[in-house]
C-alpha cells in the first residue's frame, strides 16, 4: 500500500504547496508540475504496474479521485485570483471619463426649419422647385401686378443690379416660374430660397429666407387656403394652434390675408407666462394673443393674365418668412444671430 | 394714417372705445399698430384763475401771485412777462410731473413761497411757444383738469393703410370705412360759409396744357386775410395727427388735408406774377427752390405750377419759396387739384420729397372730393384769417372717363370664398361702401324678398382699387369677416406627367447639407453680399463680378463670385471665440456676369468647405494633429462616393490658379473640372487670426447635381476566391507622386485582378527621397491565386515601376 500512502502525501503536499502560489501564472506551472502529463500524479500512476492485479482497480479510482480533487481545489484558487483580478480592474475603471465622440456636424437651423416645412408641404402634395435668386422685374414685379410708379413698390426695399434686374425681394417670382414652365393647372409647388431687401438694422436683414407657396386647381377657395395653411401650422407648431385670418394687401393676390397664429407663449390669452400680466401682458405677442406669422391670398387674375392661364382659373398662394418661425420654434432672440455663424450657436440645432 | 376719435366723432356718432375700432379696423384690412393718448399728461393740471398779481419786492422780472385753482388758492411766483390778474391760467401743483419730464416741487423764490408752477405752452407740451404763460379762454371754469378744459381727452389710432387703400388717408375716409363696419350713418358737418366781393374767376387766368397729368384744377381766392397763429383746439389736433402747426392759413389746408384727404396748396396771390397760372410738365434742366429753400433741378416728367415768369409750385409735391404763404399775406390763391399718381410718384422718388400731399396723389385721390375741399379749406382760411372767400370757382378740369359698373355675381363670390352669402348682404355690403349698385338679374317686384344673383355695380370714385369683380368679392369677405372664412383641405391633384422625373436640385441640395452634417461639418450661413475691397484683397479676378447699384454699404457691393470670403468670415468670428478645431461648410448660390443670360447673372449653386485647427476639438488626450490636405481631400472623397459619382483626378493647378490659395489643386471629375481644393495662403489666412493652415475646397455642384441624376448603382459579384496580398516599397525622390505609382498598377493588362493602397509613407528627416509602401491585392475571378503567381506579379509591377520612373525599390534588409 506504498503507493496509496504516496498518493496520499502527494495530495497533501500540492494543497500546501496550492496554498503558497501568489498568482495565477504559479498556480499553473504547479498545475504542470504535479498534475500535468509528465507531472508527479502522472509518475504515480504510471506506476500501477507495480501493484498486484486485485489492488489495481482500487488504486486507479483512488488516483483519479485525488486527480480530480486537487483539480477542483486549482480551479477554486484560479477563480479566486481572476476574481480578485476584476475586483482591481474594475476599482480602476471610471465609468465618468469623457467618451469619444466622431467630429459632429450641424445643420444651420434656418436649414432645419425649411425643410420641415417643405416635408410638411410635400406631403400634401406640394413639390419643392428652386429658382433664381437675381430676377428681372418682369418675374419679380410686372407678372405679380406690381405696376411701373405704384406705391406697393415701396412695400419692398429692392437692391437693383442693373436698369431692370433686382435681387428678388420676395420668392413670389416662383410663382410666375412655376406656372410659366407648367403652362396649365395643376400647379403645387412651393419654393424655398433667400430673399433681399434694402433694410438692415437690428430686426431686419438685408438677406432672409422666404417659403412661397402656390396651388392652383380647380374650385380652390380661399376656405382651403385657410385648410393647408391650418394644416401646416398645426403639423409645425402642434395641434393646439389657432390661426386668425385679417384683410390685407398684396398685388398679387386678391383678396390678400394677413395671417395670425395664436402665441405659443401665451396660447392666446395675451397675459405675462407667470400670471402677473402687467401693463403689456405677453412679452412675445405683446399682450394680443397673436402673432403675425404670414401673408397670403387668392392669386390674382392679373397674375394668370401675365402667365398665360385662363384668369377663370383659381389659386392660393402663401409667403412665409423663415427666420420669424425659427425664431419662435426656437426662442431665438436675435436675428443676428443667424448670419454670424458663431460655431456656439450652430451646433445647438438638431431638429 | 393718425385718426384722433374724437375728429372721428364728428362725422359719425361712433361711442365705443378706441381700443375697439382700433380692433373692427384691424379686422377689417387697416391694421392699428398703436393707440396713444397724446395729452394724458395733461390730466393732472388745472385750470386756475389769478386772483391777484404783483412784482417781485426783490426780482424785477419775477411775479408774485394768489392763483384760485377751486379748493385753494395757491401762492406761486412766476417769471412770465405776461401774467396778470384776472388771467384763466394752466396750473402744475407741488409734486405733479410736466410733459417735459419736470417736476415741480415747493421752493422759495428771493423769499417768495411758490407752491406750483403757472405754465406756458410748450412746458404743456402744445407747441413751442414759451415766451409767456399760455392763456385759456376766460369762460374756462376754475378747478377743471386742463384735458378737459381744452378738450385733448383723446385717442389716437396709429393705423397702417396699405397702398390700395388711399382713401382712407383722411378723417371723412377712415369715417366711411367705420360706417360701412357698423352699420352707423355718417354725416358731413355743417362747415361754415363767408363769402363776398365779385367774382374772382376772371383775374386769374388758367392754363392746363396736360390734362393726363392734371385731370383737374380748381382754386379760390381769399382776400382780406392777416396771418396768425391758429386757436388752440385746431393747434393741438394738428399736432396730434402729426402735422406741425405753422399759421392760420397753412393749418386750414393741412387740416382740410387730415380731414377729408385733399391736399391742398395756398399761394400768396400777390407774388404771383402776370394774374395767370398754368400747369404743365417741367422743362428738362429747369431750376426751382422749393419751400425747404433747396434748389432743385427738375425733369421733363414734372408737374410745374407757373405764372407769367416761371415756375411757382412743384404740383403735387412742394411748393415754391417765391410764392410761399407769409406774415404779410393778403391775398391767397387757394389751389386744389388732382395730378398724376404715377408722375408725383417719380418726382417725389427722385428729389427724395415725401410730403403728405405727394403720399395721397401717389395713393389717388377723390376727384369728386376736390372742390368741396377746396370750399371747405376757403371759408375756414377765412374764418380764421379775418377775410373774406371771393365767389368764383378758377377752374379746369379734364372730361373725366365714364365710370363703367362692374358685373357681380354671388356665385362667383361664394366659389372664391368658400363661404355661403346671401344677396341682402351683398347688396348691402357694397352699397355700404359707397357703391351704387343695380340688379342686373332681371330687377325686383315689390313685395319679393331679394333674391338678385347678381348686379351691376359702380364703385365710388375715391376707390381706384374697385376696379374687377375679384375686387368687389374682397370687400364682400372684408366686411363679412375674413376670419369667418372655415378652413377646409382641398385635394391637391397629382401631375401625371410630372411622375418618374429625376430627384430635384432642391432635394440633391437638401441631401448635400445632411451628408455635410454626417461629414462633422457645420453649416453657416453667409450673405450673398460681399464688398468689392474684400475681393481684392483676396485676390479675385476683377472680371465678372456683378456691382450692386445701390448697396447697403461698401462691404455688400458686389454679390459673391465664390463661397470663400463668406466661410473666411465666419472663421474669423470664431476665431475671435477661440475656437480650436473650425469644419464648415457652405451650399449657396455664386454670381457672375453673363450677359447671354436673361438676367445678366449666371447663378451656380456651390459647396464651400473649409477646415481649420484640430483635427478633432472633442479628442482626449488632444491629438495633436492639425487638419490638413488630406483631411479635405478625403472629404471630397467621401462626398463622391456617398453620391455615387465616379473618383476624382487631383491635379495640381495651373497659372489660372485663384490668387488666393497655394498650392491649390484642381478636382478633375468625368474630364471636366468640379471644383478646386487648397491652402489659403498665409497672408490671407492672418486676416481672419488663423493659426493653423487654412484649407479649403470650393465644388460646382450644378455640375455635380448633372452627374448625380445619371448615376446608376448596380451591383457587383462578390469575389469568390481568396486574394494573396504582397507589401512593396520604393525609394522615391522628391516630385515622384504616389499617385503616379498607383496609376501603373492601373495599366497592367492582366488576369489577375490587382488593387493597390499606400499604406505607409515615411520621409527620413533631411533625405531628398521618401520611402513609399503599398499594399498589393491580387486575386483571380476564376480560381485561387498560388503563392508563385503573386510573387510574380508584384516583381512586374515592381520592374514596370522603377522603369517608367526611376525609383528603386527598398531590399529588405535596408
Amino acid at each position: 500500500m506504498k503507493l496509496i500512502a504516496e498518493l496520499d502525501n502527494l495530495a497533501d503536499a500540492f494543497a500546501a504547496e496550492l496554498a503558497g502560489v501568489a498568482s495565477a501564472a504559479e498556480a499553473e506551472s504547479l498545475r504542470n508540475v504535479r498534475l500535468g502529463r509528465k507531472g508527479d500524479l502522472a509518475a504515480l500512476m504510471n506506476r500501477l504496474p507495480e501493484l498486484p492485479a486485485e489492488e489495481r482497480p482500487a488504486f486507479g479510482k483512488a488516483a483519479n479521485a485525488v486527480k480530480e480533487r486537487l483539480n477542483r481545489l486549482l480551479e477554486d484558487r484560479l477563480a479566486a485570483f481572476r476574481a480578485e483580478a476584476e475586483d482591481a480592474s474594475l476599482s480602476r475603471f471610471d465609468p465618468t471619463l469623457p467618451g469619444r465622440m466622431p467630429e459632429r456636424g450641424s445643420l444651420h437651423p434656418i436649414t432645419l426649419v425649411m425643410e420641415e416645412i417643405c416635408g410638411i408641404l410635400n406631403n400634401l402634395g406640394f413639390e419643392t422647385v428652386y429658382g433664381p435668386e437675381v430676377e428681372t422685374d418682369f418675374h419679380n414685379f410686372g407678372a405679380l401686378n406690381f405696376p411701373d410708379d405704384h406705391p406697393a413698390r415701396d412695400m419692398q426695399d429692392t437692391l437693383f443690379i442693373a436698369e431692370g434686374i433686382v435681387m428678388r425681394t420676395h420668392t413670389s417670382p416662383m410663382q410666375v416660374r412655376a406656372m410659366l414652365e407648367r403652362k396649365k393647372p395643376p400647379v403645387a409647388v412651393i419654393a424655398p430660397g433667400k430673399v433681399y431687401r434694402r433694410d438692415y438694422d437690428l430686426t431686419h436683414s438685408p438677406m432672409f429666407h422666404q417659403i412661397e407657396g402656390l396651388l392652383v386647381d380647380e374650385n380652390i377657395s380661399l376656405a382651403h387656403l385657410r385648410g393647408v395653411l391650418t394644416h401646416f401650422l398645426r403639423e409645425f407648431f402642434g395641434a393646439d394652434v389657432k390661426l386668425r385670418f385679417r384683410p390685407s394687401f398684396f398685388p398679387f393676390t386678391e383678396p390678400s390675408v394677413e395671417v395670425d397664429m395664436s402665441c405659443l407663449i401665451c396660447r392666446g390669452s395675451g397675459r405675462r407666462e407667470d400670471g402677473k400680466g402687467g401693463e403689456d401682458g405677453c412679452r412675445v405677442c405683446k399682450g394680443t394673443g397673436w402673432l403675425e406669422i404670414l401673408g397670403a391670398g387668392m392669386v390674382d387674375p392679373a397674375v394668370f393674365a401675365a402667365v398665360g392661364f385662363d384668369p377663370a382659373c383659381a389659386g392660393f398662394a402663401f409667403g412665409l418668412g423663415v427666420e420669424r418661425v425659427a425664431m419662435l420654434k426656437y426662442g431665438i432672440d436675435d436675428l443676428r444671430m443667424f448670419f454670424e455663424n458663431d460655431l456656439r450657436f450652430l451646433g445647438q440645432f438638431v431638429k | 394714417m393718425l385718426l384722433s376719435m374724437n375728429w372721428l366723432r364728428e362725422f359719425i356718432p361712433y361711442t365705443d372705445s378706441g381700443e375697439k375700432l382700433g380692433e373692427q379696423l384691424t379686422m377689417a384690412g387697416l391694421e392699428t399698430e398703436g393707440i396713444v393718448k397724446p395729452y394724458e399728461a395733461l390730466r393732472p393740471i388745472v385750470t386756475g384763475l389769478v386772483a391777484e398779481c404783483s412784482r417781485h419786492p426783490g426780482a424785477d422780472k419775477l411775479s408774485v401771485c394768489r392763483v384760485d385753482v377751486g379748493d385753494e388758492v395757491l401762492d406761486i411766483v412766476c417769471g412770465a412777462p405776461n401774467v396778470a390778474a384776472g388771467q384763466k391760467v394752466a396750473v402744475v401743483r407741488v409734486g405733479v410731473t410736466l410733459p417735459t419730464g419736470l417736476t415741480v416741487s415747493k421752493a422759495k423764490l428771493r423769499g417768495a413761497p411758490s407752491n406750483g408752477m403757472i405754465c406756458s405752452e410748450f412746458e404743456l407740451g402744445l407747441s413751442d411757444e414759451h415766451s409767456g404763460i399760455m392763456v385759456l379762454d376766460p369762460a374756462v371754469p376754475v378747478g377743471k383738469s386742463l384735458l378737459d378744459a381744452l378738450e385733448l381727452d383723446d385717442e389716437i389710432l396709429d393705423i397702417s393703410v396699405t397702398p390700395n387703400r388711399g382713401d382712407c388717408l383722411s378723417v371723412l375716409g377712415l369715417a366711411v370705412e367705420t360706417a360701412a363696419l357698423t352699420g352707423l350713418p355718417l354725416t358731413m358737418p355743417d362747415y361754415e360759409r363767408l363769402s363776398g366781393g365779385t367774382d374772382a374767376s376772371p383775374e386769374l387766368a388758367l392754363e392746363v396744357e396736360d390734362g393726363g397729368l392734371c385731370p383737374l384744377y380748381h382754386g379760390l381766392i381769399i382776400e382780406g386775410t392777416k396771418t396768425a397763429p391758429s386757436p388752440g383746439k385746431l393747434r393741438y389736433r394738428l399736432n396730434a395727427a402729426g402735422v406741425r402747426p405753422l399759421s392760420n392759413l397753412v393749418d386750414a389746408t393741412n387740416y382740410v388735408l387730415m380731414e377729408l384727404g385733399q391736399p391742398l396748396h395756398a399761394f400768396d396771390l400777390d407774388r404771383i406774377r402776370g394774374g395767370r397760372v398754368s400747369v404743365r410738365a417741367a422743362d428738362a434742366g429747369e431750376r426751382f427752390v422749393t419751400l425747404d429753400g433747396k434748389e432743385r433741378t427738375l425733369t421733363a416728367g414734372d408737374i410745374t405750377i407757373r405764372d407769367a415768369e416761371g415756375v411757382i409750385c412743384l404740383g403735387g409735391v412742394m411748393g415754391g419759396l417765391n410764392s410761399e404763404i407769409s406774415d404779410g399775406t393778403r391775398r391767397v390763391f387757394l389751389e386744389s387739384a388732382v395730378f398724376n399718381p404715377g408722375a408725383i410718384r417719380r418726382t417725389a422718388r427722385r428729389l427724395g420729397l415725401h410730403s403728405e400731399a405727394s403720399f395721397r396723389f401717389e395713393r389717388g385721390v377723390d376727384r369728386t372730393g376736390a372742390t368741396p375741399a377746396l370750399e371747405r379749406a376757403a371759408h375756414m382760411m377765412a374764418a380764421l384769417s379775418g377775410g373774406y372767400v371771393r365767389p368764383g370757382l378758377i377752374k379746369k378740369a379734364a372730361d373725366e372717363a365714364p365710370r363703367r359698373p362692374i358685373r357681380f355675381h354671388r356665385e362667383y363670390a361664394e366659389k372664391l370664398l368658400g363661404v355661403q352669402l346671401t344677396s341682402p348682404f351683398c347688396e348691402k355690403t357694397l352699397r355700404s361702401l359707397g357703391c351704387a349698385v343695380r340688379d342686373a338679374s332681371g330687377g325686383l317686384r315689390a313685395g319679393e324678398e331679394n333674391s338678385a344673383m347678381e348686379w351691376d355695380v359702380t364703385p365710388p370714385a375715391r376707390r381706384h382699387d374697385l376696379t374687377r369683380e375679384v375686387d368687389l368679392a374682397e370687400e364682400i369677405v372684408r366686411i363679412y369677416g375674413m376670419d369667418r372664412v372655415p378652413a377646409r383641405m382641398p385635394g391637391v391633384t397629382r401631375d401625371l406627367a410630372r411622375a418618374g422625373l429625376p430627384e430635384s436640385k432642391s432635394a440633391f441640395l437638401n441631401r448635400v447639407g445632411h451628408w455635410g452634417r454626417q461629414a462633422g461639418l457645420n453649416e453657416i450661413i453667409a450673405y450673398s453680399f460681399v464688398g468689392g475691397k474684400e475681393l481684392d484683397l483676396f485676390g479675385l479676378p476683377e472680371d465678372g463680378r456683378v456691382p450692386v447699384l445701390n448697396p447697403l454699404n461698401e462691404d455688400m457691393d458686389v454679390l459673391r463670385p465664390a463661397l470663400v470670403p463668406g466661410l473666411l468670415n465666419a472663421l474669423c468670428n470664431n476665431m475671435a471665440q477661440g475656437a480650436l478645431s473650425v469644419r464648415l461648410f457652405e451650399t449657396a448660390a455664386v454670381f457672375t456676369a453673363d450677359p447671354a443670360s436673361e438676367s445678366s447673372v449666371r447663378e451656380e449653386v456651390r459647396l464651400g468647405i473649409l477646415l481649420h485647427g484640430a483635427r478633432s476639438a472633442r479628442a482626449w488626450p488632444p491629438s495633436p494633429g492639425d487638419l490638413d490636405y488630406l483631411d479635405i481631400k478625403g472629404l471630397i472623397e467621401y462626398f463622391l462616393l456617398e453620391f455615387s459619382l465616379p473618383a476624382a483626378d487631383f491635379v495640381l493647378s495651373g497659372a489660372d490658379a485663384p490668387n488666393l490659395f497655394s498650392p491649390c489643386v484642381d478636382i478633375i471629375l468625368e474630364g471636366a473640372s468640379a471644383g478646386r481644393a487648397g491652402r489659403v495662403k498665409p497672408e490671407a489666412a492672418d486676416r481672419c487670426h488663423a493659426k493653423k493652415d487654412v484649407w479649403y475646397a470650393e465644388l460646382d455642384l450644378d455640375y455635380l447635381y448633372g452627374l448625380y441624376v445619371k448615376a446608376v448603382t448596380l451591383f457587383r459579384p462578390l469575389p469568390v476566391f481568396p486574394p494573396v496580398r504582397r507589401d512593396i516599397t520604393f525609394v522615391v525622390p522628391r516630385g515622384t507622386r504616389a499617385g503616379d505609382i498607383a496609376a501603373i498598377a492601373e495599366r497592367m493588362k492582366s488576369r489577375i485582378d490587382t488593387d493597390v493602397r499606400l499604406i505607409d509613407c515615411y520621409e527620413p528627416d533631411g533625405a531628398d527621397a521618401r520611402n513609399l509602401t503599398f499594399r498589393l491585392t491580387f486575386r483571380r475571378p476564376d480560381r485561387t491565386l498560388k503563392d508563385a503567381e503573386a510573387d510574380r506579379q508584384r516583381a512586374l509591377f515592381a520592374e514596370s515601376v522603377c522603369k517608367t520612373l526611376n525609383v528603386a525599390v527598398q531590399r529588405p534588409d535596408e
